[in-house]
């Protein structure tokens, strides 16, 4: 039994920069974070964010969910959350004397997982066991998920107790790491004026759909990369590795992906070395010292010490 | 779609300075200032580094009388004020101190009127060439070592000048130049032994009137007691074969010869001789590093028997460094105005014969200390000879009780009677003057000689001090000038060890001097060895030396040409190793690059060039708004973008022959505009 992504009436013909535009109006002055969120989304790989509270993640997620007419669910991981609280769970039913699988939130296209770090190893390995494989296995049935799963996980910046941190190898499952910080005055004023975001987000409307988005995401990957760009992505890759750890071989990979789907939001069909320097900090901040904030940093100084093609 | 990352438009070449270049200038200027705090009058310090500040303040603060001091007009007026301070000052205004001084003031002066980037470039050089002027004073281990953080200033600035809106970090910058540097060391090792050197200095500073300590023409009791304490080195010395033993040090000096009965001075015009008259014997051969007295003498231990050479001179050119006059005096024909290596031979000897019979002038007195007079006169006719007679003054030194210190009583009109029959206490000058006194006044042709005795050996050198100048006499005696040192007679600690040893407790001995081995003199002393070294080995490093290392490796001797050959040819192979071997033909591997980086190098050369992490359209956008005005960049760019990132096809044939004619248009059009095109 497979849940179908709920998908939704388009109005229009779909256009990514509508769907950003609309994204817009609700998540101000993030136009970089958004289109990084949804190049990722294009990239097929899952975006962690990492702020503080109240800075609109829950938002993003909700307003991509929508307005990319995708179904979203979210989780708040806690320290007691059990594998079967994101998964699912398998119930007797006394009817058919069988065992009926209960979906857990898990099974939807859109999937926020707050606060990632608060809970136990355990509960954590399941979600990101489902991120690689996009499949979930509970009582020996095998159960698929939708062809555009996409994790949306959060982490506080803060150390705090009772926090689990995230280990490299799994850190290196996020295609992107962002940070969406406090918005600047002006935009704060008109997130004031503009009054309650829920009713703001109910009012957004589905511009795109499922299908849309699978068409996308596959056009994307066909943008053309000259050998140049790949000479510059390996000499960034090596150069990562100088002190010692760097980035990975999927990093590398990931890397592509992403300078990609930047490239295809941007309406072109070939990479610049433009849209590896906006890829690089997203992709390897989170990498290369677990945190986005330290992280974007060590970025821009790798970045900042290898000459552009 | 609107490129929306590109949210910093790069704006024009920046005419105002900025915040961060003007700090970078100040950091530079109060660097290059600091090594001159320690010698300009303090008031030049302070309006030098008064001006720096006030310029930072008014970068903070809009005030209308500050803005009036750092105004043309106001900096003028300073000048022409620092001017006419400084000849007041010095007394003269053509010489090293007043014109640096000078020099001081105006480099804070221009930095103060700096308003655009074209004036920080010379600030530069102007602050380069300050810190350059520090080495008029001191070539010192620790003078090059000050210089280093204004050297990281300097290149600092330079970053930042360049493009202050966007250089990298201060920490980046010096870090970059500090590697560099580093990069350059080894060329800079390679010039200093092979680059061809001017034999002797390339400028003669005219003299300061500097107080130097030393030894002088003159001698009046308490002026060698005086100059004892004095840490300062007179000389430093190393020997070919062992030292002379402490009794032999006597470094031979000036020798007076006349005398007003208080006054002892030379003569003023004292006949030159050749060295084979003096017979003596070369005993001991050595190399003395003389510190610049502003006198003419140098100094040999007594009594020399050469002429002294330069060290790195080719002995058979005879070029010599001074000559001998008749009462072995060496005397050079300028004054020593900086730090002097000579090579001299000395005969230890006591005696020696002189060409001719000394003058009659040497047995006059002048008339007062009328008690030596007639003690002379009595003793001497209780002596059987000259000889005796000479002895039993000393024994008389000896035997009565006289005091040897350095805080001898006042002496009033006839200072020998005085010293000799009541005050009984003084220094060696009050010994030596009194002792050739008596021997005049018996009729003994007898001068005085001034001079060092003694030496510290430090490591494989010695050094000679002020604490260890000394006077003693010399007595013609049977055809022959012997040397006679009444202070032995009455501290003999004074000739076998040295001063402190002769003095008693509570004298005011100089730290340097004293006995014992305190580590604050020791430390002093390994100090002393590394500026030796330092002094012998880079310093005084010069065409012979050059020479020398060069036959000591074995090379040919090879010709000018053949050597700036060798130079440019291992400089080029440096530079290719430190700048890495794919820059050559800026590493450009396909015809996209290699036209790409053609378009890169005419921008550099219209004056916008490229930073290594700049992507192609950042470039391009900067490069068309900065040079608005050449045609064709954003379009020949555009090409260049599309042609070097976009799947090739069937239009990338047309489209580089496209972008060539472009590039020979623009090549056309910066030869044409060369030096007009970065300023619309």
């Amino acid at each position: 039994m497979i849940n179908t992504a709920q998908t939704l009436p388009v109005d229009n013909q779909g256009d990514i920069s509508l769907v950003l535009a609309q994204l817009e109006t609700i998540l101000m002055g993030k136009r970089e974070q958004l289109e990084l969120s949804v190049a990722c989304m294009l990239a097929k790989g899952h975006l962690l964010i990492e702020d503080v509270p109240g800075t609109g993640k829950t938002t993003l997620a909700q307003a991509l969910g929508v307005s990319m007419g995708l179904k979203w669910n979210r989780v708040q991981f806690t320290s007691d959350l059990l594998p079967a609280d994101i998964v699912g769970v398998s119930i007797f039913n006394s009817q058919t004397q069988a065992f009926d699988f209960r979906e857990g939130p898990i099974f939807t296209s859109v999937l926020l997982a707050d606060e990632i770090n608060r809970a136990p190893p355990k509960a954590q390995s399941a979600l990101l066991e489902a991120m690689e494989e996009r499949q979930i296995s509970v009582d020996g049935h095998t159960y698929d998920l939708p062809q555009e799963f996409f994790v949306i996980a959060t982490q506080n910046p803060v150390e705090q107790l009772g926090a689990y941190p995230l280990p490299e190898s799994q850190l290196d499952r996020f295609l992107v790491g962002i940070a969406l910080g406090y918005p600047d005055p002006a935009t704060e004023r008109a997130l004031m004026q503009a009054g309650d975001k829920r009713s703001l987000i109910s009012k957004l409307k589905p511009v795109a759909s499922a299908e849309q988005i699978e068409q996308w995401s596959a056009d994307s990957q066909q943008t053309h990369i000259s050998d140049s760009i790949y000479d510059y992505i390996q000499a960034l890759l090596l150069r990562s590795r100088e002190g010692g750890s760097g980035l990975s071989s999927r990093a590398g990979l990931s890397l592509v992906r992403l300078s990609k789907s930047i490239a295809y939001i941007d309406n072109r069909n070939h990479v610049l070395p433009d849209d590896v320097q906006r890829a690089f900090p997203a992709l390897a901040g989170h990498r290369l010292t677990g945190r986005v904030s330290t992280g974007n940093a060590a970025a821009m100084e790798i970045l900042n010490s290898v000459p552009s093609p | 779609m609107r490129k929306l990352w590109q949210k910093r438009q790069k704006d024009n070449i920046p005419v105002r300075l900025d915040k961060r270049a003007l700090y970078a200038l100040a950091a530079l200027l109060f660097l290059s200032q600091l090594p001159h705090v320690l010698h300009l009058p303090i008031w030049v310090s302070a309006i030098g580094v008064g001006i720096v500040a006030l310029k930072l303040v008014a970068h903070h603060k809009n005030s209308a009388a500050i803005n009036a001091v750092l105004s043309p007009i106001g900096m003028t007026a300073i000048a022409l004020g620092g001017a006419i301070l400084v000849r007041m000052h010095y007394g003269y205004f053509l010489g090293r101190d007043p014109c640096v001084a000078f020099l001081f003031i105006l480099v804070s002066a221009k930095f103060a009127e700096v308003r655009k980037s074209s004036d920080s470039t010379l600030l530069l050089c102007l602050a380069g060439f300050l810190l350059l002027t520090q080495y008029f004073y001191s070539q010192s281990i620790l003078s090059a070592l000050i210089t280093l953080p204004a050297v990281l200033a300097l290149g600092n600035a330079l970053a930042v000048i360049r493009d202050s809106t966007n250089a990298p970090s201060t920490k980046n910058n010096i870090r970059m130049v500090g590697k560099l540097l580093l990069q350059g060391a080894p060329l800079a090792a390679l010039l200093f032994v092979v680059f061809p050197r001017l034999p002797g200095p390339l400028w003669s500073l005219p003299d300061d009137a500097a107080g130097t300590t030393g030894l002088s023409d003159s001698m009046a009791p308490g002026s060698i007691g005086n100059l004892s304490r004095s840490d300062a080195v007179a000389f430093r010395v190393e020997f070919n074969g062992p030292p002379p033993p402490a009794a032999e040090r006597y470094w031979r000096g000036p020798v007076m010869s006349q005398f007003d009965g208080r006054e002892w001075t030379i003569e003023k015009h004292s006949r030159k001789i050749r060295v084979s008259n003096t017979f003596a014997k070369e005993d001991i051969h050595y190399t003395v590093m003389m510190q610049p007295t502003q006198q003419r003498w140098l100094f040999a231990l007594d009594h020399p028997a050469s002429l002294p050479m330069s060290d790195t001179a080719d002995p058979a050119d005879g070029r010599t460094l001074a000559h001998l006059t008749y009462d072995l005096q060496l005397k050079s024909a300028e004054p020593v105005t900086q730090v002097m290596r000579y090579v001299q031979k000395s005969s230890l000897s006591r005696e020696f014969e002189p060409p001719s019979r000394p003058s009659a002038k040497l047995t006059l007195l002048s008339g007062k200390n009328p008690q030596t007079v007639a003690f002379a006169t009595k003793l001497r006719a209780n002596s059987r000879s000259n000889k005796d007679y000479a002895d039993a003054v000393l024994r008389h030194f000896n035997k009565e009780n006289f005091h040897y210190t350095l805080q001898p009583s006042l002496l009033g009109d006839n200072p020998v009677d005085e010293f000799l029959f009541s005050t009984r206490n003084g220094f060696c000058e009050h010994y030596a003057s009194a002792y050739v006194v008596l021997l005049r006044a018996a009729g003994i042709p007898a001068r005085v000689v001034t001079g060092y005795l003694g030496g510290e050996m430090n490591g494989n050198y010695m050094i000679v001090r002020q604490s260890d100048a000394h006077a003693w006499a010399e007595a013609y005696l049977n055809g022959r000038w012997v040397r006679y040192d009444p202070t032995g007679a009455v501290a003999p600690a004074r000739v076998d060890t040295n001063m402190a040893a002769a003095l008693g407790a509570g004298e005011p001995i100089p730290l340097m001097a004293r006995q014992g081995n305190a580590w604050l003199k020791r430390l002093k002393l390994s100090i002393d060895e590394m500026n030796h070294d330092w002094q012998r080995l880079v310093v005084n490093f010069n065409n012979e030396s050059q020479y020398k290392i060069w036959e000591k490796l074995g090379l040919p001797k090879l010709k000018l040409w053949q050597i700036t050959i060798a130079v440019l040819f291992i400089t080029a192979l440096w530079c290719l190793a430190v700048l890495g071997f794919p820059l050559v033909g800026s590493g450009a591997k396909t015809l996209e690059d290699k036209l790409w980086y053609r378009y890169v190098k005419m921008l550099g050369r219209l004056g916008v060039s490229r930073k290594p992490t700049e992507t192609p359209n950042e470039f391009i956008d900067r490069a068309s708004i900065q040079l608005a005005h050449v045609p064709m960049i954003r379009t020949l760019g555009d090409d260049l973008v599309r042609l070097r990132f976009e799947k090739p096809d069937k239009k990338t044939s047309g489209l580089i022959s496209v972008i060539k004619r472009g590039l020979h248009k623009l090549y056309f059009y910066s030869m044409m505009h060369r030096y007009s095109a970065s300023r619309p």
